[in-house]
């Protein structure tokens, strides 16, 4: 049985128009896994609804067996799943331990998570460095990371990041990819949305491709990443005017 | 010398208060992001309840926060219930709950005048029109108490937000809404609660609003204005920011009024609000707004 089980489902903001039209996926807890698809195809919709931030206006989200519609994202939280928002959402002015604390915020035990904040800086020795600096004066790849290591805390069984790499130099991007790969071996199921598609797809084990709110491909990272379509379609190389074009 | 001294006295007393009524102001606006324009006219029921406490029961006005305070908190609680609850966490709403929190002065307004008529009242303490000597100076009472005890519950909200828990919440929810719901905070249960406080804070400085002026229902707009005044010099969602707006203008408030006439004095906070929007919009403490 798949980890986490995404039924058919249609979603949207508000009043507004469903962004997601009808999505099915199953997530193996010992896979990785990459959404890309062009703007707008509802990649950042589809985690919302996962972690509750936006709810589903049909089909049924399942996790380890059991049905998440209607949680908030606390209580989706609670039961293993956390978002890593696009944004850099951080607490800019709070220090990098306090970010970390926050990360733990839905547990009591104030101890065990000052003790698992310690755990989280031995993996990531840069935020051990940083402990006490604030947020906003760290560069971009390193809030990146401390995102990473807030979502740790809590020793989530998946992670779902929202574009990792937007807005940082290559160099930095494969950095932010090492870090996660440091989560994926520690046992974490994750899903990443991102826009560079071959960084994402070279990282993860299996890719999902995305198109105006629908699943229109997915396969083993490799599959895709060869697949002619995608290749004209997301990865930027030079069209080729044979069969049905755009 | 002795007399400028004297002024700032005035001034700096008076301004603990202010920062007492503001930092409810600047709390609810930095978690939900709506200049509450019922903040004042919230102030009014709380003086109201202070004032018959006092004329039916000889209740102390400054203890009389003990009633007003959580009151009010439970006032804000169903109101925040009633009329914010759903619209807040939309961004796009919030332009207009700023003209619902317009229409909740009126509605206040209109009540406490209809139940209770627009005369002056003033509730008046023992200590209201005491002064306390010392050399040259003097340091009226009233003011003095009621500051102590503003900035007494200034202390405590502090302590608050800084080490406990739930303060964390509130610190991140003001921070960054989305990254507090990602974390596993209910915002929407943090706004309803920081409202109560917000309204609780208005409750109080309604208590001791009442020996240090005279109200009446409409009083709140003169408020209103004033608060928005020092909360924009500080930086809208600061506290820290709300109490130093409050003790500079108040102190600059008791110049003018010492130089010119008390009339000129409320001027000085629309002039300030005037040059604080256009040399510096984001405040002492303010965050610039970002893209």
């Amino acid at each position: 049985m798949p980890l986490l089980q995404i039924n058919d489902v249609v979603a949207g903001y508000g009043i507004g128009p469903d962004i997601i039209t009808g999505l099915s996926l199953a997530v193996e807890a010992d896979r990785s896994y990459c959404i890309i698809g062009p703007n707008g195809a509802g990649k950042s919709t589809l985690l919302k609804t996962v972690c509750g931030l936006v709810q589903a206006r049909s089909g049924s989200v399942v996790f380890d067996g059991k049905p998440l519609s209607g949680l908030r994202t606390d209580e989706i939280l609670r039961r293993g799943i956390c978002y890593v928002p696009q944004d850099r959402s951080l607490f800019p002015d709070m220090t990098v331990r306090e970010n970390l604390r926050m990360g733990g915020y839905i547990l009591r035990d104030r101890h065990a998570v000052e003790k698992r904040i310690d755990e989280v800086m031995e993996m990531f020795p840069i935020l051990k460095e940083r402990r006490a600096q604030l947020a906003k004066t760290m560069s971009g790849g390193q809030q990146q990371m401390l995102l990473l290591g807030r979502a740790l805390v809590l020793k989530p069984r998946i992670i779902m990041l929202d574009e990792p790499s937007l807005g940082l130099a290559p160099m930095v991007s494969h950095q932010i990819f090492e870090s996660m790969n440091v989560l994926k071996k520690a046992g974490i199921t994750i899903i990443v949305v991102e826009q560079n598609a071959r960084i994402g797809l070279n990282f993860a084990d299996w890719g999902c491709v995305l198109d105006l709110g629908k699943m229109v491909f997915e396969g083993p990272s490799q599959t895709v990443l060869d697949d002619p379509r995608i290749e004209e379609l997301y990865l930027g190389r030079r069209r080729r005017r044979t069969g049905a074009g755009g | 010398m002795t007399h400028n001294i004297q002024i700032l006295i005035l001034g700096v007393t008076l301004g603990g208060v202010y920062a007492l009524m503001a930092s409810g102001l600047t709390l609810i606006f930095g978690v939900m992001g709506i200049v509450n324009l019922a903040h004042a006219a919230f102030m009014m029921i709380a003086a109201f309840i202070a004032y018959f406490a006092f004329q039916l029961f000889h209740l102390d006005p400054i203890l009389s926060i003990v009633i007003t305070m959580p009151v009010m908190f439970v006032v804000g609680i169903v109101v925040y219930r009633l009329l914010f609850a759903r619209s807040v966490a939309d961004t796009h709403k919030r332009g207009v709950l700023v003209l619902l929190t317009f229409a909740l002065a009126l509605t206040v307004e209109g009540t406490l005048g209809f139940l209770f008529s627009n005369i002056y009242r003033s509730t008046n303490p023992s200590y209201a029109s005491k002064a306390i000597l010392f050399g040259p100076y003097y340091l009226p009472e009233g003011q003095f108490y009621a500051t102590l005890m503003s900035i007494a519950l200034l202390v405590g909200l502090w302590a608050f937000l800084q080490y406990t828990r739930t303060g964390y919440a509130i610190r991140a929810t003001m921070h960054n809404r989305t990254a507090a719901e990602v974390v596993g905070v209910n915002v929407d249960r943090i706004s309803m609660f920081v409202f109560g406080i917000g309204m609780a804070l208005a409750g109080a400085s309604g208590s001791m609003l009442t020996f240090l002026f005279s109200f009446y229902p409409s009083k709140h707009w003169e408020f209103v204005a004033i608060l928005l005044s020092l909360v924009v010099l500080g930086g809208m969602g600061s506290l820290l920011g709300a109490l130093i707006g409050a003790l500079l203008l108040s102190v600059i408030a008791a110049f003018v009024s010492a130089e010119f006439g008390p009339t000129w004095s409320p001027v000085t906070f629309y002039l300030a609000l005037f040059v604080i929007l256009l040399v510096r919009p984001q405040g002492l403490l303010g965050k610039r707004p970002e893209l």
